[in-house]
């Protein structure tokens, strides 16, 4: 860890964590200001723009994980586990506010904290599923096991998700009708809300961009400590063999 | 052809050594026996709420069963080094998977045949004379897709600490579309066939889950097992 020049945060990422904090702030100006009050949920309608990317993202993340796992699995890289690590961290910060935002969502809009809805249901199986990820990561030790297994079940878990959906759609759902169709067949929706809504999206996915391009640094970093301290193990059986 | 060789071999050992123990046997009959008892009486004694609780209590004590005979069936290969010798064989992980899938789906679907009739007796449920094929159906695809991911799983966590606690906490969210297919189709089946298009449609979800999870999980399991 002498040379600076690598462990040193490289500017693009500076930048873009920057532009990453103008588009939030415009987000949030739409989403406060702009925004037309929604005709039946009124001023209610603002928690929508945090909740709506923010879940969406947290799907997308458990994707983008499963992906990396699968190009572990066949490439057998290192960097690729951290990747997908950091991905699942992502994903289960995601999905954990998720639930928490349809919760607090459905409480002035429903009357009740918890519904039973489909898409909550499912986010809160994924949440559950995402832990199991994390569980089995913590207690394994050999790194390449660790990073296979995790793999694995993170293509499970990515399986798992529209089964899920399925089920709990068709057990009981309570949840407001999707205002935007996405193969772009229908958007039910205020054009200015669209667009707001659509700019949020934007923000939330360059704040997980951002999230994940920093963890997946900090972890490149400690792979490279975990490199010397092989080099050292090795040292330390040659010596051994030797003797 | 070499594959499925193995595999009916894996099956074959699988079953004989049960037959031979009876450890798993003696776990899961008494232990699914008694959830529904316990169960029984945490709901009280309400005669309607009982009988339309039945199919609900029947799936949960057969997934648990599910958990404990999949974990049992890797335990005792881990035992005395079993396990790798068993991945000596000239075969692919898969054909070992597949295996050992089919001696635990045929040892559910024959404990949920012995489950069926305990719940409807304690739970005061019938099942109409004209039903018992969708019955028969969702027993064996539902126990199929608890052995599938039962199985699986069970391999993955056979050398972790603590793996009694944490196979149900892996494999519980990913059963929930089993649970819930399977226990509307036994409900449908046991008022009768009037609900049958609903039926068939959470079975389609059953055989469909089993087929997608029957692929996934035999084409990653090697990367479970191997070192």
């Amino acid at each position: 860890m002498t040379d600076t020049s690598r462990t040193r945060r490289p500017r693009w990422l500076t930048v873009f964590g920057l532009v990453t904090l103008a588009v939030v702030g415009v987000g949030l100006y739409g989403a406060l200001i702009m925004s037309p009050p929604d005709v039946n949920q009124g001023d209610l309608i603002r928690v929508m723009y945090a909740h709506v990317p923010v879940a969406w993202i947290g799907f997308a993340a458990v994707a983008v994980s499963a992906v990396w796992g699968m190009l572990y699995l066949w490439r057998g890289r290192a960097i690729d586990d951290v990747r997908a690590q950091g991905t699942a961290e992502a994903a289960l910060l995601y999905s954990i506010l998720t639930v928490v935002g349809g919760m607090t969502y459905s409480k002035p809009t429903l009357n009740t904290y918890w519904t039973w809805d489909a898409k909550l249901t499912l986010t809160a199986l994924m949440v559950a599923l995402v832990v199991g990820y994390f569980i089995v990561r913590a207690l394994i030790d050999d790194p390449q096991r660790r990073a296979r297994v995790s793999a694995v079940i993170m293509i499970v878990v990515l399986a798992s998700l529209p089964f899920n959906y399925l089920a709990a759609e068709w057990f009981r759902t309570l949840h407001p009708a999707k205002s935007v169709n996405l193969d772009g067949s229908g958007v039910t929706m205020d054009p200015t809300m669209l667009r707001v809504l659509l700019l949020n999206v934007l923000g939330g996915a360059m704040v997980f961009v951002y999230f994940i391009s920093e963890r997946i640094r900090i972890g490149r970093l400690s792979l490279a400590d975990d490199k010397t301290f092989d080099s050292v193990k090795g040292v330390a059986r040659e010596v051994v063999s030797v003797r | 052809m070499n594959d499925l060789i193995a595999a009916l071999t894996v099956a074959r050992k699988d079953f004989l050594q049960e037959l031979r123990s009876r450890a798993t046997t003696v776990a899961t009959l008494f232990f699914s026996a008694i959830t529904l008892v316990m169960m029984a009486f945490g709901l009280g004694r309400e005669p309607e709420l009982m009988r339309s609780a039945a199919p609900g209590v029947l799936w949960v004590a057969l997934a648990f069963a599910g958990v404990i005979a999949a974990a049992q069936s890797f335990q005792a290969d881990l035992e005395e080094g079993a396990f790798e010798q068993l991945l000596l064989l000239p075969a692919s992980r898969a054909a070992i998977y597949l295996g050992k899938l089919a001696a635990s789906w045929l040892y559910l679907f024959a404990l949920g045949v012995l489950m069926v009739p305990i719940a409807l007796g304690l739970y005061g449920a019938t099942a109409p004379a004209g039903t018992w094929w969708l019955l028969g159906l969702v027993l064996l695809l539902g126990t199929l897709g608890l052995a599938i991911i039962a199985t699986f799983y069970a391999g993955l966590t056979a050398n972790l600490q603590a793996r009694e606690a944490l196979l149900p906490v892996l494999m519980f969210p990913v059963i929930v579309p089993i649970m819930l297919g399977a226990v509307r189709a036994t409900e449908a089946a046991l008022m009768g066939s009037a609900d049958a298009p609903l039926a068939l449609s959470w079975v389609q979800l059953l055989g469909g889950f089993d087929l997608v999870y029957l692929v996934v999980c035999a084409s990653i399991f090697h990367f479970v097992v191997d070192d």
